[in-house]
């Protein structure tokens, strides 16, 4: 198998690794960039726990080849705060207490960003089929619809950091901007 | 009560939220090798050969152990808890000469990447002789059937018969016997975080860290460490984030004996990670148990007695250290529920069968609610009675003397209360109007509850057995800080808020100021169990607040003889001592702590400058009925055309006693009741007649959507705080009444149609067939 | 699992893809949107030695309307569920396309990809039956169409030759006084489904049926045409239960298979009921527009 340099840009910073073909976009980012916030829970496309951006789409990172993610812009969980300032959606997702474990979280956030870039109206029954595509053991659903449809009134109110693309990962200034 | 009572907001969010979790995969340590197993793909059969030379020079393996290597290594597999007539047989962390289930290991591969190690298992070569396999009840059962066991006569791991009250009299005084015969399906708790670990040896040091992701880090490091042969003193678990379990990761696993045996003899740090696939096949499966039961019951609906016949598939292997026959004792204690009986039998047989393992999972004595709660609703059916009615003629009022026949008090129980709550806000009337209108245009809808108690932790005669402890250890740190040290594991629970919030309140700190720290076995206190069997809002609670306790006296008893007052007349608020209404004359606590560590022989004598405590809670100051429980109540619509059930409205009456943090009770009781909604539509561990699983995927193991699971309204049945400790724990009810709910609803819906509902997995094709739509026999 | 090892050939142009088949032959296997393919790599069912990515080559990204409509096999399910220009001249594909797993799924999939996947479970193979599509494949000994029925042969089988790469599909445009409609039943929200129901219904003149086509997925190896049923309401009146009868009918001739998630019988049960409901609304559709 031969290894290609895959470069493209995650969380706004240029990234470059050497990896094998078959390594899927999740493993490239958790294991190559070590970007771990991302995570696995199926590995066959179903549970959405891997979810991220790529070019602006939610996409099921385990089952697109890291090669295939070249020149590509991607965002990841980790890729939300700026400056230490969280995301409407992860004040949201915090202030309806929204998740118990975490595992699934990543995957939520990221199907629930697309929802909030695209900006189209919806009401809840549409909100539960559009998150029908993740999967989650602890909450029974309930927290997270609230915390979606909250942050969809923040970012109308225009409570927001930019939250996009530019945003430089690993922030240190984070750890101490939350109470 | 600043926090306690409040819906604080999650410390754990702020590393959840943004990516910064920490769970054992992503634990990335130098040197660091990668295990895959390789897995039986027969139920039952002998290992004739088994050849792994060409495996040994696949690119990137490091080594290659079969069974045989592992049992040179190990222990065999034990510590399990023990109960008399249990039948445990020998076996090992990897088969040695047999493989009993689709995914038993045989062989593990260590290589420098997963994918590598994978590669290298396909050059495995096992030559296996099948034996008939034992997949059903009767297989297992039958007296000249194979035996799964060699060091075992037969296939039935435990029995168990036990009698109360006065049965014949029950029956003999019956003006009828109903009888039924009620199954529940194999599904499993299928957290979003498979299992897995990195268990590195340090060869210089001696040193064995173990990074898992469990229930119970101090269970597993004692396990390990006799199983394995690590001396206590050198092996440390290290546990972070916990991708939820629901039961399955309180054990130690074969895997885990293997990869730390492995990680021995390499002497280098070997992850592994469960995958899906290997998940569904061979982590942990649960609730299979078949109950026959008669009633003895008059026809005005008293219920008089009841004889319970259970019988409960184990799967292969049993668990350590929760074997499935333990829970037949909770399941047989707790089957009469909230209800008056004269007299009660239980008969209760494990089988072993070549399934995967049956672990613990959420409320793993679920059975005696489901049945008994759709048992009801059956005598009602056959007496002519509405099933609401039946519940009222014999629920108990929770008097002093009204008791479960099999020895708890129900004094104070809230059962009763909970049930007319529940009936009252659907508007039980209404709906059966509704419903008759309903069915007049062909409409099927059903509206069904459920009453149930749990032990969390029980009253005062159901405590006191080798789980009625916790441990915590506290520390004032030099500003003022606390530091809470908790034996707790949590996965989802919130403790790291929910026992600071304890603490906070007790010590009268900010909340800010309080740390929860768990996981790190050098660190925390011993706990068997962990986490789990809902015990944390009691015990862990009970823990903290009394140590909490502890150091707030060391602290008092100085700031008394500094400020001259009496420790009594002191108060500590906001991380300040002050005497009782003279606030102008306070003492930061920072300053004691501060004084403590840098001049602790400076404190008036008699006074103790070790600000920290360890103290073991035994139950002191536990108020109320100790029982936690409650009653569900859902509305639902079957459509008869496809078999789909709509969940229109799900209610929750609670009563968990004094509630720390609602928004996480209320996480926790729509979690748990979304699970017994899966089991009951959308979950089955199937497997067919040879033992071949068939859901071994998330294509074909339905976990259900945010479309799927409906909003769920609950309302806590409060109790006025006593200044004890009045929690009741909360993690399993959702789980533990919902699939008796929502079964109940659905026969209801089909009454018309005269669906008699006796099992428990009713996807859309088996409603069908029940309603006579379709032919079952395809 | 982690996958098998291959080969990863990003291909520049179709003139590339079709020579690297011609000389691999059925060693490899086109990489599209990867939502099908890459699931069975993971679960190791599926090894190729080579994998040619065809994501690069933007000739096969357009969506083309003049007679009927032609869109390139390289076209995300979700640009085609979104487009203004699919939505107007096969509606019933951007119907369809609605209910193809998730979103994330989708914005992936490929219309080409699906298609040469051949899930009989899957919607896109149905509504290609459905609207007597077409297939373009071309290899380098030339480009050939094939009509739907002669394209999917079986499960996760199609005619296409190891040296072929799916380039385009073709619906062609439906007559006046049609309508269409598309119905499917899963266990959840997304999932694969246990039997879908595809039909068109066109009326003439006077108002009788002039044709009607019902195709099933979900059923059999294939999308399942409902040949019988159809025959039976041509020149009938329309009424609920002429859309009874052949919905009848056509759970008769089916002969479906029995799984986990359901029996054959169930199978059989759904597709009358989402035969009678998708004619009806076809119907509807169909004197809607007249």
């Amino acid at each position: 198998m031969t290894s290609e340099i895959v470069r493209l840009t995650v969380n706004g910073r240029v990234r470059e690794a050497l990896t094998e073909p078959r390594k899927t976009l999740v493993d490239f980012l958790r294991e190559d960039l070590h970007l771990t916030g991302t995570h696995i829970g199926c590995e066959h496309g179903v549970c959405g726990a891997c979810t991220v951006l790529a070019d602006g789409v939610a996409v099921r990172s385990c089952l697109m080849l890291a090669v295939q993610a070249k020149g590509a812009e991607v965002t990841t969980i980790e890729g939300l705060e700026f400056e230490g300032k969280l995301h409407p959606l992860q004040e949201a997702f915090r202030e309806s207490h929204s998740f118990q474990c975490g595992f699934c979280t990543p995957g939520f956030m990221m199907t629930a960003m697309e929802l909030l870039n695209e900006g189209l109206p919806f009401g809840e029954r549409e909100l539960r089929e559009h998150l029908s595509g993740n999967l989650c053991r602890c909450t029974g659903y309930q927290s997270i619809v609230d915390g979606v449809l909250l942050a969809v009134e923040k970012v109308a109110r225009g409570q927001s950091s930019t939250g996009t693309d530019t945003i430089p990962e690993g922030s240190p200034a984070a750890e101490d901007a939350m109470p | 009560m600043r926090y306690v009572g409040a819906r604080v907001q999650r410390v754990e969010d702020r590393r959840i939220l943004t990516g910064r979790g920490h769970y054992v995969d992503d634990v990335q340590l130098p040197d660091m090798l990668h295990a895959a197993f390789l897995r039986s793909s027969d139920a039952h059969a002998l290992i004739v050969g088994i050849e792994v030379a060409e495996a040994r020079l696949s690119p990137g393996v490091v080594a290659v152990f079969t069974g045989q290597d592992i049992k040179a290594l190990t222990k065999p597999i034990e510590g399990g808890i023990q109960m008399p007539g249990l039948k445990t047989p020998e076996f090992y962390a990897l088969a040695t000469d047999r493989v009993r289930f689709v995914g038993d290991p045989v062989a593990v591969v260590v290589a420098e990447s997963r994918a590598l190690a994978e590669d290298a298992t396909e050059l495995i070569g096992v030559e296996y002789d099948p034996l008939p396999p034992v997949a059903t009840y009767e297989a297992a059962l039958d007296p000249s059937g194979t035996t799964l066991f060699e060091d075992l006569d037969d296939n039935v791991v435990y029995r168990v018969a036990k009698t109360y009250g006065d049965l014949d009299g029950a029956f003999r005084d019956a003006d009828r016997v109903v009888r039924g015969t009620f199954s529940q399906h194999r599904h499993a708790n299928v957290p979003m975080e498979t299992r897995g670990a990195v268990a590195s040896y340090d060869a210089g040091s001696g040193e064995f860290t173990y990074h898992a992701s469990t229930q119970s880090p101090q269970g597993l490091r004692h396990f390990l460490s006799s199983l394995v042969g690590i001396p206590m003193e050198r092996m440390r678990v290290l546990c972070g984030d916990v991708g939820g379990a629901f039961g399955l990761k309180g054990y130690v696993h074969r895997e885990d004996v293997a990869l730390a045996a492995v990680s021995k003899v390499l002497g280098r740090p070997v992850k592994w990670i469960e995958d899906r696939n290997e998940h569904l096949l061979a982590s942990g499966q649960a609730r299979q148990e078949t109950v026959e039961i008669e009633g003895a019951v008059k026809e005005d609906g008293t219920l008089l007695g009841l004889r319970v016949k259970l019988v409960m598939d184990q799967g292969a292997y049993p668990g350590v250290p929760f074997p499935a026959s333990l829970f037949t004792g909770t399941i047989s204690h707790l089957f009469p529920g909230p209800y008056r009986v004269k007299g009660y039998s239980f008969d209760g047989t494990v089988v072993a069968t070549n399934k995967c393992c049956y672990v613990a999972y959420r409320g793993p004595w679920e059975v005696e609610t489901w049945v008994r709660e759709r048992f009801l609703d059956v005598i009602a059916r056959e007496l002519g009675l509405d099933p609401a009615d039946i519940r009222r003629k014999n629920m108990v009022n929770g008097d002093a003397d009204d008791r479960l026949i099999t020895g708890a008090s129900l004094a104070d129980v809230s059962s009763r209360r909970s049930f007319d709550r529940a009936l009252e806000l659907v508007g039980y009337d209404d709906f059966r109007a509704d419903q008759v209108i309903a069915r007049a245009a062909g409409r099927y809808l059903g509206i069904g509850f459920a009453t149930f108690i749990e032990g969390a932790p029980g009253p005062a005669d159901m405590r006191g057995g080798p789980f009625s402890n916790e441990r915590a250890r506290i520390r004032l740190e030099a500003d003022g800080h606390l530091l809470v040290i908790t034996a707790q594991a949590p996965h989802g629970q919130g403790h790291e808020t929910t026992l600071a919030q304890i603490a906070a309140d007790e010590m009268g700190v900010p909340f800010e100021h309080v740390r929860v720290i768990h996981g790190d076995t050098q660190l925390t206190p011993f706990s068997l169990i962990g986490t789990g069997g809902s015990r944390s809002a009691t015990w862990a609670s009970g823990a903290v607040l009394h140590t909490t306790r502890a150091v707030k006296d060391k602290v008092l008893a100085i700031a008394a003889e500094m400020l001259e007052i009496s420790p009594e007349d002191l108060d500590i608020a906001d991380g300040v001592i002050s005497p009782k209404g003279v606030p102008q004359k306070s003492l930061p606590l920072a300053q004691i702590a501060r004084q403590a560590y840098m001049s602790p022989t400076t404190f008036p004598a008699g006074t103790d400058g070790f600000l920290e405590a360890s103290e073991i809670y035994t139950g002191a100051d536990i108020t109320g009925s100790g029982w936690s429980g409650g009653t569900h109540i859902c509305c639902v619509e079957v459509d008869i055309e496809t078999g789909a059930v709509s969940i229109l409205r799900w209610i929750a009456v609670a009563d968990c006693g004094r509630v720390i943090n609602p928004a996480v009770v209320e996480g926790q009781i729509r979690g748990g009741v979304a699970q017994g909604i899966g089991g009951v539509l959308y979950e089955h561990s199937a497997y067919d007649e040879t033992g071949q699983p068939l859901a071994t995927t998330f294509m074909d193991y339905l976990v259900p959507t945010a479309a799927e699971i409906p909003t769920i309204e609950i309302e806590h049945l409060e109790t006025e705080p006593t200044g004890g400790v009045d929690f009741r724990g909360v993690g399993e009810a959702g789980a533990v009444v919902a699939p008796a709910t929502l079964t109940n609803a659905i026969e209801d819906a089909l009454v018309p149609l005269g669906v008699r509902i006796r099992e428990q997995h009713l996807p859309p094709s088996r409603l069908l067939e029940l309603a006579g739509i379709i032919d079952s026999r395809g | 699992m982690k996958l098998p090892p291959f080969e990863h050939h990003l291909a520049g142009s179709v003139e590339e893809v079709v020579g690297l088949l011609a000389e691999w032959g059925d060693e490899a296997k086109v990489l599209a949107g990867g939502q099908s393919l890459v699931p069975l790599l993971s679960f190791r069912l599926a090894r190729p030695a080579h994998l040619i990515d065809i994501n690069a080559i933007s000739e096969l990204s357009y969506i083309r309307d003049g007679t009927g409509l032609e869109i390139g096999a390289m076209v995300r399910h979700r640009e085609a569920e979104r487009s203004v220009v699919v939505g107007a001249e096969a509606p019933l594909v951007a119907a369809a396309l609605r209910f193809v797993g998730h979103t994330a799924i989708r914005n992936r999939g490929t219309v080409g990809g699906s298609l040469a996947h051949a899930d009989p479970a899957a919607e896109l193979p149905t509504v290609l039956t459905a609207l007597h599509g077409q297939v373009v494949a071309q290899s380098r000994r030339g480009t050939r169409v094939i009509a739907a029925e002669s394209f999917l042969q079986g499960f996760l089988t199609t005619t296409l030759e190891p040296d072929e790469l799916l380039i385009a599909t073709r619906f062609p445009p439906l007559p006046a006084l049609t309508g269409w409609a598309f119905n499917e039943f899963s266990r959840r929200s997304g999932d694969f489904a246990i039997c879908g129901a595809a039909t068109v219904v066109g009326l003439g003149p006077d108002g009788r049926v002039r044709d009607a086509t019902l195709v099933f997925s979900g059923v059999g190896g294939t999308p399942v045409r409902a040949v019988e049923a159809e025959r039976a309401m041509v020149g009938e009146i329309p009424s609920p239960e002429l859309w009874a009868t052949a919905a009848e009918k056509a759970a008769a001739d089916i002969d479906p298979p029995s799984d986990l998630h359901g029996s054959a019988a169930y199978r059989r049960q759904l597709a009358r009921v989402l035969a009678r409901r998708s004619l009806h609304e076809a119907y509807d559709r169909a004197v809607s527009v007249a």
